[in-house]
């Protein structure tokens, strides 16, 4: 055995391609790459960009890919039930946290579309009438925008953090592509306010054009819709790929805690207004807009506050393998 | 932490000098004689690196080096004389000297 290098000096022994990440001889990644999807998303984000270019070397070097296989399905299992006993890499917390993020969506935007006719409905006299009879019930679209203002500023607060910390990891691990995420949410809010002014300044005089401005409106909504979805799918995939440091998973944990809570107000108050006004009016009307949002918003209000008990119970579990 | 067999074979390479993924299968190949896929190797990495035994160096061309750290370096030194021990011990109640 050779020894080349002393003590505390940097070795690296020439790898067989260039520091691109792609192989430079049949110039594609190869298979046993792709199994690195079966590793859980926090560990493949510490690790996976290396995991990958050491798999291409080996491969460009020789090794036989079905052994390289085998041998990642096994560290993948080895990864995922070190999570279970309770590693440091804050999975659940960390899966916790885009499942609030997504239900907050979901609920904000439930709220604030069909909280719109909640506070169109019922006429001033029946809300006087239920005011006078339910004193203590306040007006569910009051604490709706209440919930909004509340969940908002608590997720531009969080959304700092994480986008401070994901652009600093990103940049020292050269992922490109985070940037790229990170610009989709302010991109398609400008290029959909933008489109929405053009809509709304056209002129339309006479049925045929007022047929397709409302044609255009709601081809624009549903587009409105999309963005949201995929800026929030965006914005999972940063939180899902970046190793965030412990104060910005606890900033990011009191974020959704204060958002589910929350959100719990904004439903229970939608639920307790709802029967106030069929509790007060002799012909309270149909109850199916109600019963959609109430559904709606209590869903993913579940969903929030599982996942966040559920991440929870999972931090204050001893690891079994450090007690 | 154990010492399975991956730890030490990291340990041992990472000790005369930092080395990135690639370099540390090749060393081990060479000084062991085993091709530690890389699912184990990373594996050792990851866990080795959680216990603050190895620390990662500033990535060079995305390729990330490792470099032992002075807890690492003790508990490397540990378990190795005590190896050592029972190397000595099971040759000589084999009636083997150990190799020089």
């Amino acid at each position: 055995m050779t020894r080349q290098h002393g003590v505390g000096e940097l070795r690296l022994e020439p790898a067989p391609h260039d520091g691109s990440g792609r192989s430079a001889g049949p110039g594609r990644r190869p298979w046993p790459a792709g199994l690195l999807a079966v590793y859980p998303a926090g560990w493949r984000a510490r690790y996976g960009g290396e995991l990958e270019l050491l798999i291409s070397d080996l491969h460009d070097g020789g090794r036989n890919p079905v052994p390289m296989a085998l041998d990642l399905l096994r560290g993948a299992a080895i990864a995922w039930l070190s999570i279970r006993r309770g590693s440091a890499m804050p999975e659940r917390t960390r899966n916790a946290l885009i499942t609030v993020l997504w239900s907050w969506v979901g609920f904000a935007v439930t709220a604030a579309w069909f909280g719109h006719d909640l506070g169109i409905y019922p006429s001033r006299s029946a809300a006087r009438q239920i005011a006078l009879a339910h004193p203590a019930v306040p007006d569910a679209v009051n604490v709706l925008v209440a919930v909004g203002v509340v969940g908002l500023a608590v997720t531009a607060v969080a959304a700092v953090a994480f986008a401070f910390e994901a652009a600093r990891y990103a940049r020292k691990h050269q992922h490109n592509s985070t940037f790229g995420l990170m610009a989709v949410p302010p991109v398609v809010a400008v290029a959909w306010i933008a489109g929405l002014q053009v809509i709304t300044n056209g002129s339309g005089t006479g049925g045929s054009v007022s047929t397709g401005r409302l044609t255009l409106e709601l081809l624009w909504f549903l587009l409105g819709l999309a963005g949201i979805a995929g800026s929030t799918q965006a914005i999972a995939a940063i939180v899902a790929r970046t190793e965030f440091s412990p104060t910005t998973w606890r900033i990011g944990a009191a974020a959704a805690a204060a958002i589910s809570a929350a959100m719990l107000v904004g439903t229970g108050a939608t639920i307790v207004w709802g029967l106030a006004i069929r509790s007060t009016q002799a012909h309270p009307g149909s109850a199916a807009g109600w019963l959609v949002v109430t559904a709606i918003l209590s869903v993913t209000t579940a969903r929030a506050v599982i996942a966040l008990i559920g991440s929870r119970r999972h931090t204050a579990t001893p690891d079994p393998a450090v007690a | 932490m154990d010492f399975t067999e991956p730890v030490v074979l990291v340990l041992t390479s990472l000790a005369d000098g930092p080395k990135h993924g690639y370099a540390l299968a090749k060393d081990i190949e060479t000084f062991a004689g085993i091709k530690l896929g890389p699912g184990t190797l990373y594996g050792a990495l990851s866990r080795l690196e959680d216990r603050g035994w190895i620390e990662a160096l500033p990535a060079e061309d995305r390729r990330r080096p490792y470099q032992i750290t002075a807890a690492g370096a003790d508990s490397l030194a540990t378990h190795l004389v005590i190896a050592q021990q029972v190397a000595a011990t099971g040759l000589l109640r084999l009636d083997l000297r150990p190799a020089r």
